[in-house]
């Protein structure tokens, strides 16, 4: 039996950037219907079984309803993979996912599905240590999960679980280990960015002002978010061991360059930058310590003190489900074809 | 740290704070002392305290002068504190004294006070979207930059007035503002009973304007949230809707058992969330406040509803001259 996990973020795409920019909204039926394509998908490459975080009330019946009328249906598609909900509390917090995960190592799962935003990939990257994770956007506003068609990233995830992913299945992505004081280190996948602003308000990051460091595991110029000021001034691939240092200027006299950039969907601003650099695997840097708050992934998640001693290191990350190449290599070798009728 | 925020971040000034803060901690101890006043059965009526919720008053009303509109809820106190109603009128008021707001007549759950924009508490679950929706179409068709707030709880969000007025504020683009304060419970049922899906922000989505979650106990998170989509009406780009996760610490009504809670309930959130307690851990940390700051304004807050309490209690009763008056309107 291959059990595959499923983490659907319910809370996800609900923040301020639907209020000030144009983010795109995510439903419970539209979630929903992705992780009953991951079934399909999972289920047609053999996977038996799916661990699911329970899904709260609105998900939970349309995923159930669906999954009903599929088995009325006509019978000649591949059985999607027997959804299975994991028993434990949900207290509506990041710590849900974080257990989930916890649970789904325990049960033995091959890979781990995500549905969610930068946020929700952030929080699972803690907890599920070299179990290959296939990153799925729920919503227009992520850089670190994909947006795109969960059946076939259910294929590709069951391809990979059954052994059969191929030799450039998996990715190692990077990620930033935050450590500020004594606190807890703290990881993010996509980007840190150090803010003057003392307080975190709405959390979500769109507004560049009061900005002094970004870091990036990654410089992609067509994402949408802080790394694209990275990413428009020295583009870097995922998953080559280097990340950028991108020090913005406080003033607009004070930047050697100013790009052009879609903070959120909707939203693109002027960003002046004063100075980058390249980041090394394991080199640590510190930040300024005026106090403020940092931002993982565009969230604004953290208050120092002034003082506060912090710290960002490249780490290595979690491993990555290549969906393209997964496909790939399972068309090559004939992966998805059914025994010759006799 | 400066004390002026950096330009273009948005963030709140040392006064800012301060009257934040001020406005917390009014409405703190007015609700406190009525859960203690009302024990010894000298207020007539029923009163449904507010305390808990205080950053979502304090963070939404931030945003509004006083020709801006708050229609509210029967768990008013702390909207009417935050839109600037006469603390110790309102708390007459309550005592049903011919000192009060209304002179006695309408308690705990029909303070108003127009003159501040404040519509009034509303004994009808789900009252105050439609009449948001009424001042919202004033501003509009008298073409002022005005601006029509709503509080509603949980279970208010799924009366069909609540549901109408998000088409009509969206079919008639009215600068409107529901504010969703989602306390967890619709008097006892919480909402995994009554409904679908773990967001009432979402239902903005079906009637074509943004939707938002936003950690009710969090001033911060409120008051930016807020600020956002008060300014998007107030600039033509209608209606917005604001979810305020939350958790109210005493019952749905004073007297209530609140059975339903599950055990140290109140007291986890008193003791990890409460908006007061993270504001002055905050301000001070970020070094913008100092504990004397802060102290002044609790000594200031006590002594003003001490006042309040002993001017209510003392005040006079309506006379029975005055049965009709302030209750019919002659246009």
């Amino acid at each position: 039996m291959t059990t595959v996990g499923i983490v659907a973020n319910p809370a996800a795409g609900r923040d301020i950037r639907r209020l000030v920019a144009g983010a795109s909204v995510s439903g419970h039926a539209e979630k929903a219907g992705m992780v009953f394509r991951v079934l399909a998908g999972l289920g047609a490459a053999g996977v038996t079984r799916a661990l699911m975080m329970p899904a709260p009330g609105g998900l939970s019946a349309t995923l159930h309803r669906q999954l009903r009328a599929h088995a009325a249906g006509q019978g000649h598609e591949a059985a999607p993979a027997a959804l299975e909900e994991l028993p434990m509390r949900l207290d509506g917090t990041a710590a849900d996912s974080i257990r989930a995960v916890e649970a789904m190592r325990r049960a033995g799962a091959a890979a781990i599905v995500v549905l969610g935003g930068d946020g929700t990939h952030r929080v699972v990257a803690k907890a599920c240590a070299d179990v290959p994770v296939c990153a799925l956007s729920t919503g227009t506003n992520n850089v670190f999960p994909e947006l795109r068609e969960a059946t076939v990233a259910g294929l590709a995830t069951g391809l990979v679980a059954t052994g059969r992913g191929g030799p450039g299945a998996l990715r190692r992505d990077a990620a930033l280990r935050v450590e500020v004081d004594c606190a807890e280190p703290d990881l993010a996948l996509v980007d840190v960015a150090a803010s003057r602003e003392p307080f975190i308000g709405a959390r979500a990051l769109w507004r560049p002002g009061g900005i002094s460091d970004l870091l990036v595991t990654f410089a992609n110029p067509a994402a949408v978010g802080l790394s694209a000021v990275a990413g428009m001034v020295s583009p870097l691939e995922r998953g080559g061991g280097r990340g950028l240092h991108v020090r913005l200027a406080e003033a607009p006299e004070a930047a050697a360059i100013t790009v052009q950039v879609p903070l959120a969907p909707g939203l693109v601003v002027p960003v002046g930058v004063a100075a980058w650099r390249a980041l090394a695997t394991g080199e640590q840097v510190d930040l300024p310590a005026a106090g403020g708050s940092l931002a993982l992934d565009g969230e604004r998640e953290i208050e120092r003190r002034p003082g506060a001693r912090a710290t960002v290191r490249l780490v290595a990350g979690p491993l990555t489900i290549d969906v393209d190449a997964v496909m790939r290599h399972a068309a090559t070798k004939g992966l998805t074809r059914l025994p010759p009728r006799v | 740290m400066p004390a002026t925020a950096p330009p273009g971040t948005g963030q709140l000034t040392r006064e800012q704070l301060l009257e934040g803060y001020r406005v917390m901690r009014t409405i703190r101890e007015f609700e406190e002392r009525l859960h203690v006043e009302f024990a010894t059965g000298e207020i007539p009526g029923f009163v449904h305290l507010y305390a808990g919720e205080e950053a979502i008053a304090a963070g939404v009303c931030a945003h509004l002068g006083a020709d801006d509109y708050v229609a509210s809820t029967h768990r008013g106190h702390g909207h009417a504190i935050a839109k600037g109603c006469d603390v110790k009128a309102m708390m007459a008021e309550i005592y049903g004294k011919q000192t009060g707001l209304c002179h006695g007549k309408g308690g705990s759950m029909h303070i108003a006070d127009l003159d501040k924009g404040m519509l009034g508490a509303n004994g009808i679950v789900g009252g105050g979207p439609p009449l948001a929706c009424g001042v919202g179409l004033t501003a509009r068709v008298k073409n002022t930059d005005q601006v029509a707030v709503s509080f509603t709880g949980d279970g208010g969000s799924n009366q069909g007035t609540f549901l109408e007025s998000l088409n009509l504020a969206s079919a008639w683009h009215l600068p409107c503002v529901f504010v969703v304060e989602n306390n967890g419970y619709a008097e006892s049922t919480p909402p995994a009973y009554h409904q679908s899906g773990v967001d009432v922000a979402k239902r903005a989505d079906g009637f074509g304007f943004p939707g938002v979650v936003v950690d009710g106990f969090d001033f911060f998170a409120v008051h930016e949230a807020a600020g956002e989509a008060i300014a998007r009406a107030r600039a033509g780009g209608g209606p917005s809707l604001l979810e305020c996760k939350t958790l109210r610490y005493y019952g749905h009504f004073e007297g209530d058992q609140q059975t339903y809670r599950g055990a140290g309930e109140v007291e986890e959130v008193r003791r990890t969330r409460d908006c007061l307690a993270t504001f002055v851990q905050r301000v001070t940390n970020a070094g913008i406040l100092d504990a004397e700051d802060l102290e002044r304004v609790d000594q200031d807050v006590r002594g003003l509803i001490d006042e309040a309490v002993t001017e209510a209690k003392a005040g006079p009763d309506p006379t029975p001259a005055e049965v009709e008056t302030d209750v019919y309107v002659t246009y």
